[in-house]
């Protein structure tokens, strides 16, 4: 089943009907059996290894929490929780016993949120679950399985437990309308930039230079908008049931300098490696060299963790990072450019996917200029002149939007249920008419889920 | 007054909706007019003595204005491009929810397809249908895994890339569509003549699918649940090539259950079909002459064999069709 897809719209309409008929006390469960339902159906090795991760660290959590005093064993404890949850991630993901084993969805988000978890307990952050129930709903809750966000505990025990919840008619606009939010990014931008990479990354003899470039930069407009999109309908659906995740994106394309785009960009999993791998080796307490060390560490961790051929991506916005902190220019729109571009630039390597390709791709812009070229077949590449302009204006539209998203959010809180009305009418029939999905398009892939 | 307020926006979503789908959704018109034909039966008086239903041998091959002018027989074709024999059985069954003719025609050559060739043609076939239990059981036997069914609740999910492709043509026929077929019969005058026949390529399995035999025996025991005559068809195509396993398979099949079948491809030389002049896509259709002449000899065959009413002698039927036959003369011409 994909996030965007009529089944799953089926399955998120019927889980936040039962979710409010249901007793109050009834509600955390009746969604802990969709999903356990949902992820039954994606075949008994998939729920196989999501019950053994859930197990292993709640049962690792109250033994951490209390029944293990020696500071050591509790060391010793979390050391082997963790191991063996990496070691099935790292093993799942790289399908290092062959291709037939499944990569059960979601396996690197809930593997790092019962990680941090078990982690947090061990620094007595909080106290360990002990209604197994409700730890395994917050391993299982399925929205956030397909893209995450990597949620915390913490963030999410009091909304996602709450049963004393009544229907919330401004609650469920405001998440029908993220995800209706979520979809039009992903359908009109993103599946729309599409078109545009699948010609040009298949045909890497014409398409360098100039074409390279300017694939690094829908590129970015692409990720951001699949990746963002399919939060934006996880947590809209969340809203739905009030139970609030965390954003995971702050107009990461504005940021001055790498340090701060990552701060910007898939905040769950900069956070996780912040707290969780770069302070226990040591932040930014031990010198400046131990320092970089780390950064770079924490940003060839994350690198591996997209896959082998994402590791120099990671090195190099490791070495960004570092520079950034050193140059910069006075003029805060030139960084807010230079930074694009880096990224831009940077995501060569998930385009074409083949290190040395991205590389050829990445030095093609400085020994080609064949940007008239480019203008005069830009109309070849896939997209009508039309396109183009539904393009230009659907990226304005996220753009603008996802800067100001408090403003106008306070702004349309204020307005009629009338115009509320018209407003996600309107989404409605924008995504029906310029969304890019359908026979011959697979639309419902998120780049991000394979991740 | 809020309630009434947003009855009001609901409903002009409705209507808005209804027309991006209507503006959206192919014309058929002038480009692949064989999207329309479907849907122009609706359109007719239900008096039809013989229905033809098959693919496009049908359609390109049999004119009822012939059959009317020749024996006072009253017909119409039902087909469609790539017709499936189970899109055949399924507009049957929605044929005979408004009239009872005495003789279906079917023509066997979709018997060689067990499966549905593309989404296109399933559009061709079904976008135009009305609604029913029958269009919704096609769809269900039609799909193919990559089509979803609401895509043809709401053609704007199928249709909506047409939005920079729209011309005058989407607005012209935004709620009207003309005719482009008599009684379902598509006129071609141009000419393509057969030059070489075209090679015959072996196969791998010449059995016909169970489920074709599946549904040729849904329609024969809806015909005779119905009082119906079953005549089964082959039009005198010459590719794709009908392979004398098949006529074998038809033979038997007929034999077996007592229904009469005619391979019109053994009767060329009796019909007078002149493949140099005949056809106007070397072989694969007839042309107008040919049609014609094949209509004269399938009239012929269908009065001499069943009992149909020479409609000529009725003044209100003959009425109606004097003047689709002088507006047919006038397009022949």
């Amino acid at each position: 089943m994909d996030l965007v897809s009529g089944s799953m719209f089926a399955m998120m309409l019927v889980t936040a009907f039962l979710y409010y008929v249901v007793p109050p006390k009834a509600k955390p469960y009746t969604i802990l059996a969709i999903s356990i339902a949902f992820y039954a159906s994606l075949g008994w090795q998939a729920l196989l290894y999501i019950v053994f991760s859930t197990m292993t660290t709640y049962v690792a959590g109250i033994l951490l929490e209390d029944k293990i005093k020696k500071r050591q064993m509790r060391a010793i404890t979390l050391g082997i929780v963790i191991a063996l949850n990496v070691l099935i991630l790292v093993t799942i993901k790289n399908q290092i016993f062959g291709k037939d084993i499944l990569v059960p969805m979601g396996i690197s988000y809930y593997t790092f949120q019962v990680i941090s978890y078990s982690v947090d307990i061990y620094r007595k952050k909080y106290t360990a679950q002990r209604n197994l129930a409700k730890y395994f709903l917050y391993t299982m809750y399925f929205p956030y399985l397909f893209i995450g966000p990597i949620n915390r505990y913490d963030d999410i025990e009091n909304t996602l437990y709450e049963t004393n919840k009544k229907f919330s008619s401004r609650q469920a606009f405001y998440g029908l309308a993220r995800i209706l939010w979520g979809i039009f990014k992903k359908l009109v931008v993103a599946n729309r930039i599409q078109i545009i990479m699948t010609t040009i990354t298949q045909d890497t003899t014409t398409y360098q230079g100039a074409y390279a470039l300017f694939a690094m930069l829908l590129y970015s407009a692409q990720l951001y908008c699949d990746f963002s999109g399919g939060i934006d309908i996880v947590i809209g659906f969340s809203r739905i049931l009030q139970i609030h995740l965390k954003e995971n994106f702050d107009v990461p394309y504005c940021s001055q300098n790498i340090q701060e785009f990552w701060r910007r960009w898939h905040i769950s999993l900069s956070n996780w490696f912040r707290d969780y791998v770069y302070i226990p080796l040591g932040g930014s307490r031990a010198g400046k060299l131990r320092t970089n060390i780390n950064v770079m560490i924490v940003f060839l961790l994350s690198g591996l963790w997209h896959g082998t051929g994402y590791v120099l991506w990671g090195f190099f916005h490791g070495v960004f990072l570092l520079l950034g902190k050193v140059v910069k220019t006075p003029w805060k729109v030139v960084n807010q450019i230079l930074t694009f571009l880096i990224v831009s630039v940077l995501w060569s390597f998930f385009i074409w996917q083949d290190t040395w390709q991205a590389c050829q791709m990445i030095g093609s812009i400085f020994t080609q200029f064949n940007y008239q070229a480019l203008l005069q077949n830009i109309g070849n590449l896939g997209l009508s002149f039309a396109n183009y302009v539904v393009l230009l204006l659907a990226t304005i539209a996220v753009f603008v939007y996802d800067g100001h998203k408090h403003k106008m959010n306070e702004r349309i809180k204020r307005t009629g249920t009338e115009m509320k009305l018209i407003g996600v009418i309107s989404m409605i029939f924008v995504i029906c008419i310029f969304g890019v999905y359908g026979i011959g398009f697979d639309a419902s892939a998120f780049i991000y889920n394979k991740f | 007054m809020k309630v009434v307020k947003i009855i009001i926006i609901v409903i002009i979503a409705t209507v808005a909706f209804y027309l991006l789908n209507q503006l959206l959704e192919p014309k058929y018109m002038t480009d692949l007019v064989e999207g329309s034909m479907i849907s122009q039966y609706y359109e007719e008086a239900k008096n039809h003595e013989v229905i033809f239903v098959g693919d496009c041998e049908v359609y390109a091959n049999i004119s009822p204005m012939v059959l009317y002018e020749k024996q006072g027989i009253t017909s119409y074709v039902r087909g469609s491009s790539q017709q499936m024999i189970w899109q055949s059985y399924y507009l049957l069954k929605e044929t005979l929810q408004y009239e009872k003719p005495k003789v279906i025609v079917f023509n066997v050559n979709a018997m060689r397809y067990d499966k549905p060739v593309s989404e296109a043609y399933n559009r061709l076939t079904i976008d135009k249908m009305k609604w029913s239990k029958e269009k919704y059981d096609m769809i269900q036997a039609s799909m193919l895994e990559e089509e979803t069914f609401l895509s043809y609740v709401f053609p704007i999910l199928r249709y909506h890339d047409r939005f920079d492709k729209l011309t005058q043509e989407d607005i012209d026929y935004l709620f009207q569509r003309k005719k482009n077929t008599y009684q379902g019969f598509l006129i071609n005058k141009e000419v393509k003549p057969l030059e070489d026949m075209p090679n015959v390529k072996k196969l791998a399995k010449y059995q016909f699918a169970d489920i074709d035999y599946d549904y040729l025996d849904k329609i024969q025991a809806l015909c005779e649940e119905n009082g119906i005559k079953l005549l089964l068809m082959k039009a005198p195509s010459v590719y794709p090539h009908w392979y004398d396993e098949y006529d074998a398979q038809i033979e038997a099949y007929a034999e077996k259950n007592q229904i009469n079948f005619i391979n019109f491809l053994d009767k060329v030389e009796e019909i007078g079909i002149d493949y140099s002049q005949d056809t106007y896509d070397r072989g694969l259709y007839l042309n107008l002459t040919g049609a014609t002449k094949l209509s004269n000899y399938m009239a012929t065959y269908l009065k001499q064999n069943y009992d149909l009413t020479d409609c000529r002698q009725n003044p209100e039927i003959n009425a109606i069709y004097q003047e689709k036959l002088a507006q047919y003369a006038k397009d022949i011409m």
